[in-house]
Parts: C-alpha cells; structure tokens; sequence
C-alpha cells in the first residue's frame, strides 16, 4: 500500500516538474490569455455593477453581495483549470486512441490522465478572482477568522471537485458516441451561468435540479449565502464547509466510477 | 467560379449534419446563456424600475433576438487564420486559385445557413416555449432590422478577419481574437444595452464601431428607434464597413507580402 | 512453458454503413444500418520464449487487433490469451509490466518532453532502480545512438529518430517480450539495419521474445524464424519461414546464358518461361528435379555460357497464400 502511494506519488511529481519546464519555455503565449481572463472577468461584474445600480438589488443580493458570490465561484474553477484541465480533452483522447498508450503503463489510467498535466498557467485565473474577493469580503465585512479560512479551504476544493466530476461525467459520454462531445463548452457555460449568480434567480424547478441531481449549487450558491446570511430557498442543515467537500467527494467518485465504466468499453470497442 | 464556393458552403452543411452532438451541445449552450440572462433580468425587474422606461418584455425580446444572432453571426474565419498561421499552412492556402478570404467567407456563410436550421431555428421555438415569442416591435420594424444585420455582420466579419490577420505579426502573444471578442461582447450591446451604461460610456461607445454591431439591429427590432434614426443608425453601419475594409485591404496585403518573402 | 498462449481468440466488432451524399447523410442520421463483423475469428498459437515470430496478413487481417488484445489494450469477445502466464485481460498492470511495446505509426512517448525526460518519466512509471535504469540508458544509448539528440523535444524527431527513441522507450523496463507493430516503416535503409540489428542482439543476449507485424518482407526475412500468417482473421500459417517458402512456392528458377542456340531447349522436368536472345529462363519444381540434375541435363545438349539459380522469394510465397485464402 505505502509503495503504491509513493510510486504514484514519484510519478505525479515527476510530470508536474515537467509540465512547469514547458510552461515556462512560452512566457509570450500568456499575453492573450491575461488580457482575456480579466476582461472577461471584469465585464461580467460591470454588467451586476449596472443591473444594481439600476434596480437597487437582485432578489434581495445588493452588489456587494453579489461580487462575493461571483469571486467565490471562481476559486473552484480557477483551481479546476490548474489540476483538472486534462479532463476537458478526454473526448479527443478517446478518439484518437491516445488512452492506448495509458494502458500500456503499470499504472491506473485515470490517474496518468490527471496527473499528467498541471496547468500552472492556470494560476492565472486566480488572480482576478482573488482580488475580486478581497474587495468584495471588505464590502460585505466578511469575517477573516481562522475557523472561516479553513471553510472557505474546504469549500473551494469540494467546489473544484464538483466541477471535476462533472466535466468528467460529460466527457465520458464520448466512450459510447465515440464523438468529439463538444460537451466541454456547454459545461463551461453551465457553470459559469450557475455560480457567478445566485441560484434564486431561477425557477424553482431549476434550483431543484442544480441542488439534488447536479450538485452546481453547492459550489458557490449555498456556501455564499451562508456566509453572508442569506435565504437560500432549501433549509440544510449544517454547514456548508461539511456539505460542499462532501458532495464533491461523492459526485468525484461517481465520475470515477462513470469513467471506469467508459474504460470497459473502449477496450471492448478500441478506437 | 461561383460553384467552387457553393462547394465550400455545402461541405460545410454537411459536416453540421454529421456532428449533431455539436449542435446539440452548441444549442444546449445557447440555451443556458439564454436562461441566465433572461432570469437575470426578470429578478432585476421585480425590484426598483423607476430608473428605466424599458419594458422586461421588451428586453427580454432583445435578450433572446441578440443569442439568435450569435448564434448565426459566424465568425470562424478568425480562428482558421489564427491556427492556419500558427501551424504554417497558410502559404499552402495562398497558391489555391480562389480568393482566400473569399473562401474563408464562402465557409463561414455555409457554417450561419447550417446554424439558422440547427441553432436558431431550436432556440426560437425553445425561448418561445419557455419565455414568449420574441416578435419585432411592428413589421416596419422588422423590414428595416433585416438589412441592419446583414451590415452588423459585415462589421463583425470584417473585424474578425483583421484581428485574426494580426496574428501574422504577433502570433507568439497568443490568440488576440479571444481578447477582442470579450471586448465585443460587452460593448456591443449583446449582453445589456449601452442606455444602461453611465452617460460616459456611451459618449466613447459611439465612436466605436462596436455598438453597431448587436445594439443597432436589436433596437430596432424592438422599436426603441424610430425608423428615421434607424436609417442613420444603418448609415453609420455602411461607413463603419468602407472604414474596416479599407483596413483589412492594407492588413491583407502587408500580410501577403510578408509571407510571399518568409515563406508561411 | 509458452510465453504466449493464444486460444480459440475472437473479437466481434459493430460497425454502421453510412452513405454518400446529403441525402444519404440525412437518413443515417435516422435510421443507422449496423452490421458485426468478425475482425478476429478464431485464432491460435503459441510462443516459447526466445523466438522471434513474424505475425504478418493483409491489411485488415486482424493483426494489430490481436497485438491490441495480446497488450491488454482491447478485449476479446471470447477465447482465452495467457502471457507469460497471465491474462491480459485479468491482471493488466502485471502483463504490461513484462511488455514492450512499439507502434510504428503512433508513438508511446510523451510528445511535449525531450527524449530523455520521457525516459525519466518511464523510469517512475515502472519503478525502475535507478543503477538498474542508469545502466540499460547506457547501452541502449550506445546501440540506437541516441546521444545525438537524447535532448531533442519528441515532436522534432525525425521518424528514424523517434523510431530509435520508441525501441528505447520500450526496453528501458526490460521486458520479457517485445511487439513490434510496423517498427520499420518510412524508414531509410539505414535505419532500417540499425533497428533490425538491435533486435536480433535483444533476442541473442536477453532473450527477448519478439512479435513483429510488418509489411516489409526484408524484415522477416533477416529477423524471423517463424512465420505465423493471417488472412480475414484466421491463422492460414503457422510454422519456420523455410518451410512455409518451401510449401507454398516450391518453384525455383534456373537462368541460362548459351554461348550459341540450340535445336532442342526443351527439359521434361521443367518449364521455359521467357527467353531473350540466348538468355533462357527455366521453372522447375525442388520436389521433381534438383537445380545441379537439370543443369547437368541441360549441359549435356547445350553449350552453356553463364548460369545462375533463384531461390523462390518470400514476396512470392506471401503473394500465393493471400491469394489463396483470398477466395474463402
């Protein structure tokens, strides 16, 4: 048991030592991509600045509130960018074969895959959104106490799980159609349109759906109103810092378990 | 010569047919987007709107209609050039003997008449299912926003191939076509109309050609212009297009000249 | 004890007919015509250790198929498969660390990393010592002369280069067997020579198993010592190369230059089949005459100038067993 964990252990950061020399070997290539992220960013929260400048406050949300929520949604996903991003090319790796060569190693398959890219790059998207919060947490008086960070710690990692297992769930799906799934954009969207505002904007049957069967709203909706004292439409006891990890440890290992079922078949199909 | 383009355009039809998980996928995008922007606004509006003399219904129309054309304003030509560029291929494409940019044209025109069945065409029925059929303000309204679209795409197209042509020079910086469309998206009008924007904003925005682009059409339709201003509107359109092309000629030809020299 | 045992092995596949056209894309978009077809059907055999066996067919036979079931890649519909001694299928993380494997079209290195960082990489994944590790680069440094451009990105490899650079990838574990999928291919004569040269020295001084599919006859020519043939996924041969020449193209060729013509050309054991000039091309079969019997016949009446005899090809005899099966 311990050889395997520091066999793995070797190999992961092994791949991570590796992805850092490339990444670092095209600096320029980073221009676009830091232009980007922040105008994309910024945009989204311009277009909140002027809705409540407008009409005062968004069910109850004002903008100080709502630039918490939007900032805190964007941890988990700027964490997912960094660790996870191979799980958005795996439809691509199903059809061109490339898990062939996955299974040749000694190793879980699932495993290289993750592993074998960190997107340090990434760390990028973290910066707008840090800064974000820091403003925004100042703006709503968010309370800095160590019980609080250490919240914050478990929610943004059940977050980024959530996100993970759900990019990998949809991904999956290419082991039977066999198709590019295109599904990564759609997800994107998804996530983006469901954590960047509260979930009480939409309908009921919709909160329904993004709280039991795809668990969105524990990202960012349930753990924000929670710090924040807002109404969240469904009464869930505890805390958040106990829900979200959860949630996302759980849909994780279903994901997983999706993913090994899609395995079975691209060995009893090939590519 | 018409028929070589003709050719382009129906692989093109053909190859949508072939991926319709795309075309779900890209549909099912649309639709959240659609959701999310609608909803938004429908929450703005159960609060304080005496800032405003918008109806919701009007601005949802706009909402909806400004998804539908992005979904059909196609834009691809941007990102060919851009990996064209990038993989070395485009010296190949010069020696064809069609026009390139009227090829990279001909494609994206098959891509938007594949998308008005696959795309715009689901999302109709969809957001009038959903929200209420998104008619135009009167049928004048609707005479004058056809050919206004047609010249906001022109607007686009033109701007997308000029900032996908700049990769020529500064490729290692990485893909800018993404940098402007986040530009474009926002002050275009797409996602909330410039009239929302503090006063500012709107000074500097109409010396821009963005707002011409989704605002113009989309006012229109909903009859926020009268049909005096929305010739005007359309005037400024046509200038915007004799601007861009002169533009995207020079571009286009220090581009050619560079790679006739290097070599792709 | 086989260090492959393949038995009664079958893999079914779907596959759905589509059509030209936009009218025929439109109705395979509704209603999709499948059919299963039959990529392996029923093959067998088994491999001692040390051989080196050539796995060759048509395209389309079914051989990567097998070397893709044989790897643990793909699972067969039925039929069993033990290397040595396990199953692919069963234990593949135990299988695969005895394997190397070499795919000439694709290749198993890491695209982004330089040559020896792969290495490095390969060293963790199958928990190489390091001595161990440090000492085999070494060699196979030497042999595939990779010090060149052991620090060279992947994906600015040349095809021969990457070909050395996979060969390596693949022994750096020290496996117990070694498929070959196409190790040749686009290559360069010389390439080619260093490639087949490191095989037959895995094979005589660690006793590597080898498997080669290929194409290029000259390979199994100069590496293989059996030859195992397959058609429409069936094993239509099975046995040592000499011996499937010999059966299937018995017939050998005597060339004879005359100094002048003679009246009478003609032998009863054997066939003029072109004739230039005074050049004279015989065919005759091993079984019926010997070369050194018909040439002392022929000498006898004719005044023979120059001769030469040709052993029937490899080519030739692969040409008749795929048109042979080909009408099953």
């Amino acid at each position: 048991m311990v050889t395997t964990v520091r066999h793995y252990y070797s190999v992961a950061v092994c791949y991570a030592r590796m992805a850092i020399q490339r990444q670092l070997e095209y600096p320029l290539f980073l221009v676009s991509w830091l232009l980007m992220i922040p105008i994309a960013y910024f945009s989204g929260l311009w277009v909140l600045k002027i809705l409540t400048d407008r009409f005062q406050s968004l069910n109850g949300w004002d903008f100080s509130q709502l630039a918490f929520i939007y900032s805190l949604g964007q941890f988990s996903h700027g964490l997912l960018v960094v660790f996870f991003i191979t799980t958005w090319y795996i439809d691509g790796m199903v059809i061109q074969g490339e898990f062939d060569r996955l299974l040749l190693r000694p190793m879980n398959v699932f495993f290289q895959l993750v592993v074998s890219y960190v997107n340090f790059i990434g760390l990028v998207d973290l910066i707008p959104g840090t800064i974000l919060f820091i403003y925004a947490s100042h703006l709503v008086s968010f309370d800095w106490s160590l019980a609080n960070i250490l919240k914050l710690i478990l929610i943004v990692i059940g977050g980024m799980l959530i996100r993970a297992a759900l990019f990998i769930c949809l991904s999956s799906v290419s082991f039977w159609t066999k198709r590019s799934s295109s599904l990564i954009g759609f997800t994107l969207n998804l996530l983006e349109r469901t954590t960047m505002y509260p979930l009480s904007i939409y309908p009921f049957v919709l909160q329904m759906i993004f709280t039991f069967l795809i668990p969105i709203g524990f990202i960012s909706f349930y753990p924000a109103s929670e710090f924040l004292g807002q109404s969240s439409g469904f009464h869930i006891p505890f805390s958040m810092a106990l829900w979200t990890p959860l949630v996302g440890i759980v849909f994780f290992v279903i994901s997983q378990l999706t993913f090994n079922f899609g395995m079975k078949k691209y060995e009893s199909a090939g590519s | 010569m018409l028929q070589a383009y003709w050719y382009i355009a129906k692989m093109r039809i053909l190859t949508t047919i072939a991926y319709r998980f795309e075309v779900f996928a890209a549909v099912g995008s649309q639709m959240i987007i659609m959701l999310a922007a609608v909803y938004l606004w429908k929450t703005a509006y159960s609060g304080d709107t005496s800032s405003t003399t918008m109806q919701l219904n009007q601005i949802v129309t706009y909402t909806i209609i400004s998804i539908l054309l992005g979904s059909v304003f196609i834009c691809d030509v941007q990102d060919t050039i851009y990996h064209k560029i990038r993989e070395g291929q485009i010296a190949v494409d010069l020696y064809r003997p069609i026009m390139l940019l009227g090829s990279y044209l001909a494609d994206d025109l098959g891509t938007m008449m594949s998308s008005v069945v696959n795309k715009v065409l689901p999302l109709f029925v969809l957001a009038s299912l959903l929200f209420e059929v998104p008619l135009p303000d009167s049928f004048t309204s609707f005479l004058l926003f056809v050919p206004s679209c047609v010249l906001s795409y022109a607007i686009l197209w033109l701007l997308s191939a000029i900032v996908g042509l700049v990769a020529f020079w500064v490729m290692e910086l990485g893909n800018m076509g993404m940098v402007k469309d986040s530009i474009v998206r926002i002050l275009s009008g797409s996602i909330v109309p410039l009239w929302f924007f503090p006063s500012s904003v709107q000074t500097v925005s109409q010396f821009l050609p963005f707002q011409y682009t989704y605002q113009t059409p989309l006012a229109i339709y909903i009859g926020e212009i009268s049909p005096l201003d929305a010739l005007t509107a359309m005037g400024i359109q046509f200038v915007w297009i004799a601007a861009l092309y002169a533009l995207l000629y020079v571009v286009w030809s220090k581009a050619k000249k560079k790679t006739l020299i290097q070599g792709g | 004890m086989a260090v492959i045992e393949v038995v009664d092995l079958v893999k079914e596949y779907m596959i759905t007919k589509k059509e030209s056209g936009l009218r025929g894309s439109l109705k395979s978009l509704f209603f999709p015509k499948k059919t299963t077809i039959r990529g392996v059907d029923g093959i067998s055999f088994s491999i001692q250790r040390g051989e080196i066996v050539g796995y060759i067919g048509p395209n389309g036979a079914g051989k990567s198929t097998t070397i893709k079931m044989l790897t643990g890649i793909l699972h067969p519909t039925s039929g069993s498969i033990q290397v040595c001694g396990i199953s692919p299928q069963e234990d593949r993380k135990s299988v695969v660390r005895r394997l190397g494997v070499v795919f000439g079209q694709r290749t198993q290195l890491y695209w982004d990393l330089r040559l020896g960082e792969s290495f490095e990489l390969l060293r963790r994944i199958y928990q190489i010592d390091k001595t161990e590790y440090d000492e085999t680069l070494r060699i196979l440094t030497d042999v595939l002369k990779l010090s060149d451009f052991i620090d060279t990105p992947v994906r600015q490899l040349s095809l021969g280069q990457r070909m050395r650079g996979d060969l390596a990838a693949a022994m750096l574990h020290s496996p117990e067997v070694l498929f070959l999928d196409e190790p040749t291919i686009g290559l360069d004569a010389d390439a080619k020579h260093a490639i087949r040269s490191f095989i037959l020295e895995i094979n005589r001084n660690r006793g590597v198993t080898v498997i080669l599919t290929t194409h290029d006859l000259d390979d199994v020519e100069q590496l293989c010592s059996r030859l195992i043939v397959v058609n429409h996924g069936k094993v239509v041969e099975d046995g040592p190369i000499q011996s499937i020449v010999g059966k299937l193209a018995p017939k050998r060729l005597l060339v004879i230059e005359l100094q002048h013509l003679g009246d009478d050309l003609s032998h009863p054991s054997a066939e003029i089949i072109k004739q230039e000039g005074l050049k004279i091309w015989y065919q005759f079969e091993k079984a019926k005459i010997t070369a050194s019997e018909l040439i002392s016949d022929l000498s006898r009446k004719l005044a023979i100038q120059d001769l030469s005899v040709q052993e029937p090809d490899i080519e030739d005899a692969i040409r008749e067993v795929y048109k042979t099966t080909a009408r099953i």
